[in-house]
């Protein structure tokens, strides 16, 4: 069996690579999301419940949920992991030691291939389509429902927002540039249901996906993606997005040169884990506000 | 020359081992441990109970929105459903109704309720929440997600349902 939710909760780092990365895009969204990590603690800061016995019983009502197949909980985690474990090894290997420390990024250079548009593009679209189908399972709304999740993308907050902040940054503009909606869009639109079969993540979540061909499926991404791409110009022209923007802050965390944007895209791929860090983080949330309501 | 410094790496090495099973040993087991272990003997059904109602059904008896507060449903199970009440973009509270099939003893609690809402009986329960019991079934309940939203906004709240509605679903 996979891991309980209240190990994965309390295994959540209070400071490595991922979570400096996701602090760093807080002029995005100042303030909206705190690192809350730990089982017990996630409960005390969701509830504001400071009973233990009360703590006692939310934790156990969550814990039935999440065990409870039938309730789509432990899909939608399996999901948020699986399109973020792209080659992690070799950056936490090479990270260890490095951790709270600025980290240089020449050195990985020679160790990374940055991703073609394509690949690029077909990455950040299946994130987005896990996404919604997370969304979905978690939130009990039917598996297709684009109109749903679009209308609830306005309530984000909190670590949801953050990693769709993630998604638009590290995933949209550094790779693909400013006008990476009508970029991903146009190579969306040239790529073959062959093609898509092809890319690793797609072949693992495969299933999840709506549609019962490959084509099927690569029209339901297609339309995902044109669905949240008004949601996601608006972020980017309400708060002036650029790369360049991005950059400039991510160097909190990482040095990197200017012209090596498409090598920092493919290092921030192997080197963190931001989807299935958030949303462990939703989950958790989310399993505890409605234990919290049911018992 | 070879031996001391042998002895001294063995000593350091069963030191580490020794160090490395304590630490394992002394880790305190959690306060959870044990309904992991009961709930993941079985892989499904055991959180929601198979005749508990939709929690689409419950949609209609939230209150309405109303006077610039907003109502967003946020999750829809069987057995359950939720809607955030808000104003001016912030959480104020959480509204809730479950079936209490899944969980009798949330049923239970109510069999000690002095107070009463709506004809119901009702509890207040922690800091934050309120629950009342529907036809000896259904638990509604409003959580407080704002300071500013007290207990007797939350009892406000909660005149606001369609219990009769609600009490007819079973």
């Amino acid at each position: 069996m996979s891991k309980p939710i209240q190990k994965l909760v309390d295994d959540l780092p209070t400071n490595n690579l991922t979570v400096s990365m996701l602090r760093s895009l807080d002029f995005v969204i100042p303030g909206q999301w705190q690192n809350v990590t730990g089982f017990e603690n996630t409960i005390r800061v969701v509830t504001g419940e400071t009973d233990e016995s009360l703590i006692q019983q939310i934790g156990e009502r969550a814990i039935y949920l999440y065990n409870d197949r039938s309730q789509g909980y432990q899909r939608a985690m399996w999901l948020y992991q699986t399109v973020d474990s792209t080659d992690v090894a070799l950056g936490t290997a090479a990270l260890a030691n490095k951790v709270g420390e600025r980290i240089p990024l020449l050195g990985f250079l020679n160790r990374l291939t940055p991703k073609a548009d394509k690949a690029q593009t077909i990455d950040l679209s299946l994130k987005l389509v896990a996404e919604l189908v997370a969304f979905c399972y978690i939130n009990g709304i039917p598996g297709d429902s684009i109109g749903d999740f679009v209308a609830s993308l306005a309530d984000y907050s909190g670590e949801s927002l953050m990693r769709m902040v993630a998604l638009v940054c590290v995933d949209g503009l550094i790779p693909l540039g400013p006008d990476f909606i009508l970029k991903a869009q146009s190579v969306l639109n040239d790529t073959s249901p062959k093609e898509i079969e092809k890319n690793a993540t797609f072949q693992r979540i495969s299933d999840a996906i709506p549609g019962v061909t490959s084509l099927n499926k690569l029209l339901f991404i297609g339309e995902s993606f044109d669905s949240v791409k008004g949601w996601m110009s608006g972020l980017v022209s309400s708060r002036n997005l650029t790369p360049q923007k991005v950059v400039s802050n991510l160097q909190q965390a990482i040095e990197v040169a200017d012209d090596k944007l498409d090598y920092l895209a493919a290092f921030l791929d192997v080197a963190t884990n931001y989807y299935e860090h958030t949303g462990t983080q939703t989950l958790a949330r989310r399993l505890i506000e409605r234990a919290v309501a049911e018992i | 020359m070879i031996f001391p410094n042998a002895r001294r790496v063995l000593a350091a090495f069963l030191l580490s081992i020794l160090l490395f099973v304590t630490a394992c040993q002394t880790q305190a087991p959690s306060r959870f441990d044990e309904v992991q272990a009961i709930s993941s003997q079985q892989k499904s059904g055991q959180a929601v109970a198979k005749d508990a109602t939709q929690g689409g059904s419950f949609n209609q008896f939230f209150p309405k929105a109303s006077r610039g507060y907003e109502r967003v449903y946020t999750q829809e199970k069987k057995g359950f459903a939720e809607a955030k009440l808000k104003k001016d973009g912030k959480d104020l509270a959480l509204m809730a109704i479950s079936d209490t099939r899944s969980l009798p003893t949330a049923a239970a609690k109510f069999k000690n309720a002095t107070k009463q809402i709506a004809g119901y009986p009702a509890l207040e329960i922690g800091n934050t929440q309120t629950a009342v019991l529907v036809a000896d079934r259904y638990q509604v309940k409003v959580i407080s997600r704002d300071a500013s939203f007290t207990a007797s906004d939350r009892e406000a709240l909660l005149k606001e349902f369609d219990y009769q509605g609600l009490a007819k679903l079973q």
